[in-house]
């Protein structure tokens, strides 16, 4: 088998600190899914247990798996029905529940599916509960409830209003309402399909829907990358709509498309975000150590400090909710502002980036081009992974003189351009990425760090 | 050992103790697989644990690609019904039927609405100890679909077939005990369409069972306080799923449920000539009506799924059970505790008679039923070791241990849904029905 083959072979399952992902049909079997939901439900001990799916195929046989293991583990699950990551990260915390599970695989193809673990505080569980849930699940000692304590399932309709309400009593609706935008948004048939519609209705927006149907059949790669942005593009251009929004499968991730229908690049949805936010409140920014060199820019202009994380989402949000930071992220096209709710939400995105938009006497794409530029180039190099890390490290002693950040595999900031390299947590691959003012450096740099790693590999 | 049945009758056993959502995902992945996807019916009744076992079965089942038509809180007799109505490839029935609340069970159905045969069973069960079950694509999982008018369909069919004006013209006033079961909603159904004037006791879906459930008539405590006062023409007493019946009398008499099939067979027969199926363990009061209407009468093992394909096979116009389970073949092949009711209610409106008097005609037996607790793992060999003491008499091995004289019977055998052995004699007096069982408990007992 070549490297891609074991890679994607290897992938089929992946039970770790983010939940549990597979694909239907292989490896996320209804079995393995009662389990974890057992395992939650004895980890967080009963009570009121949020529920909440995506639009995928698949969502009744996991949710009815969830259900089947919550109610025996002696919780009372509590069902959203298809909604949005944000919508039941926001109602777990104000529900009084103990905990909640969003079945999403977000960005992944149509045919996975996966766990989410949300804990009492609308948050993901953070490397140590995930640890300790884990135990649980490979003890496999789950509490076990007779028929006398056996809850029932309730239903939960609110929990999308109440999560609009969240965004929008924090924006100027009257300003964005009085500018009769017309937007264009594609839902690629995921979560935010019957939300993003009526969402910008309320804000006055003439809405021109794209991929609305909640029916799990993604009409693209759901990750909102400028490749898969086509079909907005064209909608944007012959109907001359003002912008494009594009959310992932479960809509915690936007990305932007200008009026012309060019991208702008999903690392420059927080970059905007970032430029609004601090222009309205200052405070300090929080985002991973991949994410672009412009908001360290922007948040200079505004006198305001970056703080930089490793990557994952919980460790962007442990740190906003640590520092108060008024607003962060990360690099692909997930905005966390931290007044609505410490987590990726693509609908606090856009109502930010409308209000902004509203505010301004520029279009999108004159907005996107004052915004301090630069080139990112990302890629990987296949690696065995008991190799990864001492390659990695190796590099590291290669630029022990640039003082690289080891906070997460190794960063090193150059004048012009930084690099990134890191080993990856769920493949045989080390990812790159390298930034730059221009391509051309960026590239140059690029090319220059394969080199590098090439050259380890062979020595490792 | 905690209680846990794998078995013809399907899988049973005590919700928080044996019966847990991972095996219940494995038998209907195993059902799924080997209905080898298609429409599947369920159904269940109203314990509080429905929803995790529900919850567990779908999902099982959308995981195998088989279609699921969804009947809701609905009694087994309709479930069974409806499958062949709908033409369906099969179903599971959520209900562990007379055992108490704290138990739940799946019960596998087949096209034809009758239950998995023994060699069926047999099959889904290499299925289910394989484990390896059938893995629907993402684009070809199953569906669930909500169906609300099976009791309404159902009772269309019953009526038409009990051709009820008889009934209506009498105004008949029936209490019935739904003892918090599956049947509430469609008992209400059926007695406003046969005109009768009903009083429905323990009605509401509480999901633990305000008494035992069983049919008995130990369990018409109840009932019968409610029977006298309100001048009731009969009352009913149905188990959690209704596939059975016990009648109490208009004087507030329990009956014993063994009267149920007696009351029918004797009814049924009077119209039909026909074989007549019941098992070892039914009263010598279904000898007695075959004899006066010079019909076949061929005894099974202890099990509906066994009395139920005699009954197909020998053409029987009726069987049944001294539970208080009643199947008439013209009908649906299925013990229904609705069939039994109107047919009751019909032959009050025929005979003229009162139940009390329908009860004394038949001929008059006293047995005596006794359940010893007993582990799973020695419940077997200790009946084996209690046939020594038998080796002379007329004694018959087809399901546990039958052995019978000219004026009494004595049965012992293995329950097939709990961990007991039970113990039944018959006999023309009660102290020699009382003394065979007697004695059977204490070598029993000796054994384990």
């Amino acid at each position: 088998m070549k490297g891609r083959d074991v890679a994607d072979k290897k992938q089929s399952l992946k039970i770790g600190i983010s939940g549990v992902r597979g694909v239907i049909g292989d490896s996320l079997s209804p079995q393995l899914l009662v389990s974890f939901a057992e395992a939650f439900g004895s980890y967080v001990r009963g009570g009121k247990v949020l529920v909440a799916t995506d639009t995928r195929t698949s969502k009744d046989m996991v949710k009815n798996a969830v259900f089947a293991g919550l109610l025996s583990s002696g919780c009372e699950p509590v069902d959203l029905g298809i909604c949005p990551v944000p919508t039941i990260l926001i109602r777990t915390k104000y529900a009084a529940a103990s905990g909640g599970i969003a079945i999403t695989a977000s960005h992944n193809p149509s045919q996975w599916n996966a766990l989410k673990f949300v804990n009492k505080n609308g948050l993901f569980l953070n490397a140590n509960q995930a640890e300790e849930l884990l135990d649980v699940y490979h003890q496999r000692e789950f509490y076990k409830c007779a028929n006398s304590d056996m809850k029932k399932i309730r239903k939960d309709d609110g929990a999308i209003d109440f999560h609009m309400e969240k965004v929008l009593c924090r924006i100027d609706v009257d300003r964005i309402r009085s500018r009769k935008f017309k937007v264009a948004v594609d839902c690629c048939n995921g979560a935010a399909s019957l939300v993003s519609p009526a969402f910008l209705e309320r804000l006055g927006c003439r809405v021109i829907p794209v991929n609305v149907e909640p029916n799990g059949i993604f009409p693209h790669d759901p990750e909102p990358i400028p490749a898969n942005l086509k079909q907005i593009s064209e909608v944007i251009r012959s109907k001359k709509a003002d912008i494009g929004f594009v959310q992932d499968a479960d809509a915690d991730r936007l990305a932007v498309v200008d009026e012309n229908g060019d991208p702008i690049g999903e690392e420059y949805t927080l970059v905007m975000a970032v430029d609004h936010i601090l222009g309205k409140k200052k405070g300090p920014v929080v985002t991973n150590l991949s994410a672009t060199r412009a908001i360290d820019d922007i948040a200079e202009n505004h006198g305001c400090k970056v703080i930089r994380t490793r990557i994952g989402e919980i460790n962007v949000v442990e740190n906003i909710i640590e520092k108060k930071a008024v607003i962060g992220g990360e690099g692909n096209g997930g905005v966390i502002w931290p007044a609505v709710h410490p987590c990726r939400d693509s609908f606090s995105g856009m109502g930010i980036i409308l209000e902004y938009l509203s505010g301004s006497d520029l279009k999108i794409s004159g907005i996107a081009r004052n915004l301090p530029s630069y080139h990112m180039v990302k890629g990987k190099t296949y690696c065995e992974t008991a190799k990864a890390h001492l390659v990695v490290r190796k590099f590291k002693d290669l630029y022990r003189k640039d003082k690289p950040v080891l906070l997460d595999g190794v960063k090193v900031d150059f004048e012009g351009h930084w690099v990134h390299v890191r080993p990856s947590n769920t493949e045989p691959i080390i990812r790159v990425i390298v930034e730059a003012r221009t391509r051309k450096i960026a590239e140059q740099a690029y090319k220059k760090t394969m080199k590098d790693l090439a050259y380890l590999l062979k020595r490792s | 050992m905690q209680p846990l049945k794998i078995d013809i009758s399907g899988v049973r056993g005590v919700v928080g103790e044996t019966l847990l959502p991972e095996m219940i995902v494995n038998f209907a992945c195993a059902y799924g697989t080997y209905m080898k996807s298609g429409k599947i019916g369920i159904g269940y009744d109203t314990r509080a644990s429905r929803e995790m076992v529900k919850s567990a079965v779908l999902s099982g089942l959308i995981s195998t690609g088989c279609d699921i038509v969804d009947f809701g809180i609905c009694p087994t007799p309709i479930i069974q019904y409806m499958t062949r109505h709908l033409k369906l490839k099969g179903a599971i029935a959520i209900t562990a039927s007379h055992n108490d609340s704290n138990w739940n069970a799946l019960k596998f159905i087949k096209s034809d609405g009758t239950f998995l045969n023994f060699y069926e069973g047999e099959e889904l069960l290499d299925i289910y100890h394989q484990g390896e079950f059938f893995k629907a694509a993402w684009d070809r999982l199953g569906r669930v679909s909500e169906y609300d008018d099976a009791i309404d369909i159902y009772m269309g069919r019953l009526c038409r077939y009990l051709q009820p004006g008889k009934i209506r013209a009498k105004k008949l006033k029936v209490a019935v005990d739904n003892c918090n079961g599956a049947g509430g909603r469609a008992t209400k159904v059926l007695m406003d369409k046969l005109g009768c004037k009903l009083v429905l006791i323990n009605e509401e879906i509480t999901g633990v069972f305000s008494h035992d459930p069983e049919p008995t008539a130990a369990n018409m405590e109840q009932l019968s306080s409610v029977v006298r006062p309100i001048k009731a023409d009969v009352g009913f007493m149905l188990d959690a799923d209704v596939d059975r019946v016990a009648v109490c009398t208009e004087k507030g008499v329990p009956l014993s449920e063994e009267y149920t099939f007696a009351l029918l067979a004797d009814y049924i027969l009077s119209k039909k000539r026909g074989p007549v199926v019941t098992n070892l363990s039914t009263s010598m009061m279904l000898d007695d009506i075959a004899g006066k209407y010079g019909v076949k009468l061929v005894r099974t093992k202890i099990g509906q799924a066994y009395i139920i394909e005699q009954m197909i096979s020998e053409k029987g116009v009726i069987s049944g059970e001294g539970s208080g389970s009643v199947a008439v073949g013209d009908f649906q092949h299925a013990s229904d505790g609705f069939l039994a009711m109107g047919l009751i209610l019909k032959m009050l409106a025929e005979k003229k008679k009162k139940v009390s008097q329908l009860a004394e005609m038949l001929p008059r037996y006293y047995m005596v039923k006794r359940k010893i607790k007993c582990s799973p793992e020695v419940m077997y060999s200790a009946i084996e070791k209690v046939q020594d003491y038998y080796k002379a008499e007329n004694i018959d091995l087809t399901d546990g241990i039958k052995v019978a004289w000219k004026d009494h019977w004595l049965h012992i055998r293995a329950s097939n849904t709990e961990p007991l052995v039970r113990v039944l004699a018959e006999s023309t007096s009660k102290e020699k029905a009382e003394e065979l069982c007697d004695t059977a408990v204490d070598r029993i007992k000796a054994a384990i």
